[in-house]
């Protein structure tokens, strides 16, 4: 692996550590637990004794160590609300999470790539014009909102789609409509500039001057070289994904790790907020190192330099 | 006679005015001959190669008037589609400037050069292949075999000239529409390039119009050369006799202004003044105004003298 | 040709209508309860559930109808802009300030201090914002207090970045070597010197920032991480009406526009701002 790479993921390695400080600080920082552990009636006895068997009474860097060592043996503690570990109660979502993400992506790069090609080879056009204006509605609307217009109009009204739950396929269409919605603006515009700049090229120009189909010229010589900067951000796109999934989990009823973290927010289910957010961010940063590593295998030029 | 443009005028409309690109150039090019189309930057001669291949930006660009006849076939009676299945790539090809921005870096070289070949429909699969092996042997490519799937950046800009010319020659093309396709590259590329040229012109009797403005790459490619002044061809003549004879002031002027290695002259000589402005040219001779010899009558569009032996110029001082 | 000569060039080209709402917005915010056509919390349960003044059996005295407990709607909406001109106002001045100064600091004196800062910029970029507001719920009480919280924790890095950038090129210019040829002293420097030339990126970012903020804020409360009741935010409302979403389309749609509405105007007037000022920014 290059030298670049090799950094990267170091770089990724730290920020990670560094979140995980930063976890565990806020967690510390809700008060003492043990009010809410024990019953209110609780002696000072039994609060000292559960605090030191809880490791409470240590220096705070001493308490951040175990939970740092303890996280990498994969112990997180036990859920209190679900009665299991928590690792493995996040664990276990994780691939609802992922898949909502990657149907997600899958939506909002189908509705952009089309829309910036027709933008770009029809500036002022109808879809130009369209797509515009749906653009910039669609960057002022939240998520969660998004999804809730969905289910209002094909669940209420029309009765197509069901509103919540995880199933077949009928069942992620609106969550990953919902999640994908957003990033679909910027996007574009990204698909649309690269699409302009490259049917200007020369190399575009030969193409036709030699009798290409202009079907062609677009759609497969000219997108290929587009697509390189919309390839190298989509792991920036997938870890927003992954950040909007918390809400549109929650409003779909989706069994992922975002619902299970809201979820535990309310019950005040520490061991599972933790492993949650620290999960999430792990991914988060893996997806956004993707992005150097994507650049690699798409464009063959700097492939040959690594 | 291979290729005759009569009076064709080509102009692009845009906002601030109408552009006279291309007014009212007469030219024609025989089998197995080189014609060069020479002049300065902004003359037209990019233009005229590009409105022969009907390759005009597309709202802006339109073909006024005239006529681009290819073995007697008139081009500007065509339909887009005609254009691009039976003419481009296929009967007219076309090369440009700059090898190292003409192909496209995320695609192969085998690719590229069997595209032509696809899409007129001349190979398919291993045919086509073993086409794309051979095209690239003609223009002299090192191992094409091993080279086929390689992308552009892992060659020389002379090594991408001649794939561009393979891609060009690919569908064995009537015409070899040639834009300024040494000045890019080094002196010693250069000649290699157009030894290239030469060699497929004899092997296949191409045509080829070469568009440039050095006049030393066109001494030693064209049997014929046509100078543009201002979207208009001031003269035409066999290549010797543009060097030897030139008959209009502006190529006098033009041969005058080359530099000679052993003069001791202590500034180059320039043409004084500027080109007409396109979009309102002057009504009569258009280079009047930067002519020494410059007369009354010059305020009237001056006829196409015919000097003999295929050699003519649109000047007064000759009708005479 | 002549017309357009007549609108001087600075005002050309400027968006009257985003500006109009968040004209409006921002009278709502500080007019009070008095200026609104109703009581946004007065409880009417008898009129619940009426639906707009176009609907079959809506009233003009509740032109956007009425929520499950017989609320104005729209009232409720113009009150909701209280509670985001507030966030947003609060927001925009800490983590700008916050991060401005940072990157100031970062920016001007590099090695270990602006080392320390990217790495802390890094830590903050890896955790998805929601999911730091979540955790920061978790531990404080949700609240209006959480939420300005939260959202300047996630968004000084992004001030922060930015004005490092901008103070690493502007420390190489001339007239801060002259500066300190003469002997000025670095907080003079930093203040006088490099801050008002960075102004016009500050406000220009602030204003891009007001419409992201007024999303999150709506994620948050909607939740039920943000604004608690009896206070009034679009992101609550919509929480409630959810509820009753078979009932009554009108309460999930009229204060997700309202929200939709005046993120747009926001945009809007902060990319028109960002052409005037520091169109460098375009790539954001």
């Amino acid at each position: 692996m290059s030298r670049f790479l090799l950094h990267r993921l170091l770089q990724g390695l730290v920020s990670i550590v560094g979140a995980s400080i930063v976890i565990f600080l806020i967690s510390r920082l809700s008060g003492d637990p043990v009010q809410i552990l024990l019953p209110s009636d609780a002696t000072p006895e039994m609060i000292a004794e559960t605090r030191r068997t809880l490791g409470l009474d240590l220096p705070l860097w001493h308490q951040y160590v175990i939970f740092a060592w303890d996280a990498l043996r994969g112990d997180f503690g036990r859920s209190y609300r679900w009665q299991m570990p928590a690792l493995r109660l996040i664990l276990d979502r994780l691939p609802a999470t992922i898949l909502l993400a990657v149907c997600g992506l899958i939506f909002s790069v189908a509705v952009a790539v089309p829309v910036g090609v027709l933008s770009a080879v029809r500036p002022g056009g109808w879809t130009d014009r369209v797509g515009r204006i749906f653009a910039m509605l669609g960057q002022a609307m939240p998520a969660f909102w998004v999804g809730l217009l969905l289910i209002l109009l094909f669940a209420v009204q029309l009765n197509w789609l069901p509103a919540f739950g995880y199933g077949g396929v009928s069942h992620i269409i609106m969550p990953a409509i919902a999640l994908g919605w957003y990033p679909v603006a910027a996007q574009t515009r990204i698909v649309r500039s690269a699409m302009r700049d490259v049917l200007d090229s020369d190399y575009i120009r030969l193409s036709r001057a030699l009798g290409t189909p202009e079907r062609w010229i677009v759609w497969k010589y000219a997108l290929r070289n587009a697509a390189v900067p919309l390839l190298t951000m989509l792991g920036v796109y997938f870890a927003a994904m992954l950040g909007g999934a918390f809400v549109v989990e929650t409003i779909f009823a989706w069994p992922g790790v975002g619902r299970t973290v809201v979820e535990a927010v309310f019950s005040r289910d520490f061991p599972v907020v933790q492993a949650g957010v620290l999960f999430t961010s792990i991914l988060f940063v893996l997806s956004n190192l993707l992005v150097d590593l994507t650049y690699g295998i798409v464009d063959p030029r700097i492939r040959d330099d690594r | 006679m291979l290729l005759q443009v009569d009076q064709l005028r080509m102009y692009l409309h845009l906002r601030r005015g109408v552009l006279r690109a291309v007014d009212g150039i007469s030219l024609h090019v025989n089998e197995a001959e080189t014609l060069g189309l020479v002049g300065e930057s902004g003359s037209g001669k990019t233009m005229t190669g590009l409105a022969m291949l009907r390759l005009l930006p597309r709202d802006a660009g339109r073909i006024e008037s005239g006529s681009i006849a290819l073995d007697g076939r008139d081009l500007t009676t065509l339909t887009e589609t005609e254009m691009v299945r039976e003419i481009r790539g296929r009967r007219i090809a076309m090369i440009m400037q700059d090898p190292m921005t003409s192909l496209n870096p995320v695609f192969s070289v085998g690719d590229q050069v069997g595209a032509p070949l696809r899409y007129h429909d001349i190979a398919r699969g291993a045919v086509l292949r073993s086409s794309v092996i051979d095209v690239l042997r003609r223009v002299r490519l090192p191992s094409p075999e091993q080279r086929l799937g390689d992308y552009p950046h892992q060659f020389s800009g002379g090594q991408r000239q001649r794939i561009v010319t393979a891609m060009a020659i690919g569908c064995t093309p009537r015409l070899l529409i040639a834009d300024e396709p040494t000045t890019a590259l080094d002196v010693t590329i250069q000649v290699q390039i157009i030894a290239l040229l030469k060699r497929i012109q004899q092997d296949a009797g191409l045509g080829i119009v070469l568009i440039t403005h050095d006049l030393g790459v066109a001494a030693s490619l064209c049997h014929r050369i046509a100078v543009m002044y201002a979207g208009q061809i001031v003269e035409t003549a066999p290549v010797r006799a543009i060097y030897r004879s030139p008959a209009h002031p502006y190529t006098q002027a033009l041969l005058a202004a080359i530099p000679r290695l052993h003069a001791t002259a202590k500034r180059l000589t320039a043409i004084p003044g500027q080109p007409p402005s396109l979009i309102d040219p002057p009504a009569g001779c258009r280079f009047a105004a930067r002519c020494p010899h410059r007369m009354a009558r010059c305020t009237e569009p001056p006829p196409m003298v015919d000097l003999g032996d295929g050699h003519s110029a649109a000047c007064w001082k000759l009708a005479a | 040709m002549t017309v357009r000569r007549r609108i001087p060039l600075w005002l050309r080209g400027v968006p009257w209508l985003a500006l109009l709402v968040l004209a409006v917005v921002g009278i709502c915010a500080i007019g009070g309860d008095d200026i609104l056509p109703a009581d946004p919390n007065q409880l009417n349960l008898a009129d619940a559930f009426r639906p707009p003044f176009w609907a079959a059996n809506g009233s003009v005295d509740n032109p956007l109808g009425t929520d499950n407990l017989g609320r104005d709607i729209l009232s409720r909406i113009l009150a909701g802009s209280r509670i985001s001109v507030i966030v947003a106002a609060y927001a925009i001045v800490f983590s700008g300030g916050i991060g401005a100064l940072a990157g100031l600091v970062a920016g001007y004196f590099g090695g270990v201090v602006d080392a320390v800062l990217m790495r802390l910029i890094e830590i903050q970029q890896s955790i998805p914002s929601i999911a730091l507001a979540l955790i920061i719920a978790a531990a404080l009480e949700p609240g209006l207090s959480t939420v300005i919280f939260v959202i300047v924790l996630t968004y000084w890095a992004w001030y922060a970045r930015i004005i490092r950038g901008e103070v690493m090129t502007l420390k190489g210019r001339d007239y801060i070597a002259f500066a300190r040829v003469a002997g000025v002293g670095t907080p003079t420097i930093l203040m006088r010197h490099l801050l008002p030339n960075i102004f016009n990126t500050l406000i220009v970012l602030a204003t891009l920032q007001v419409g992201q903020v007024i999303l999150f804020e709506a994620s948050l409360s909607f939740l039920g991480l943000g604004i608690q009741q009896p206070d009034i935010s679009w992101g609550l409302m919509l929480a409630d009406a959810r509820q009753y979403i078979t009932n009554a389309w009108w309460a999930i749609t009229m204060p997700g526009i309202a929200i939709m509405l005046t993120c747009l105007s926001a945009n809007v007037f902060g990319d028109w701002l960002r052409d005037r000022l520091d169109p460098r920014l375009r790539q954001l």
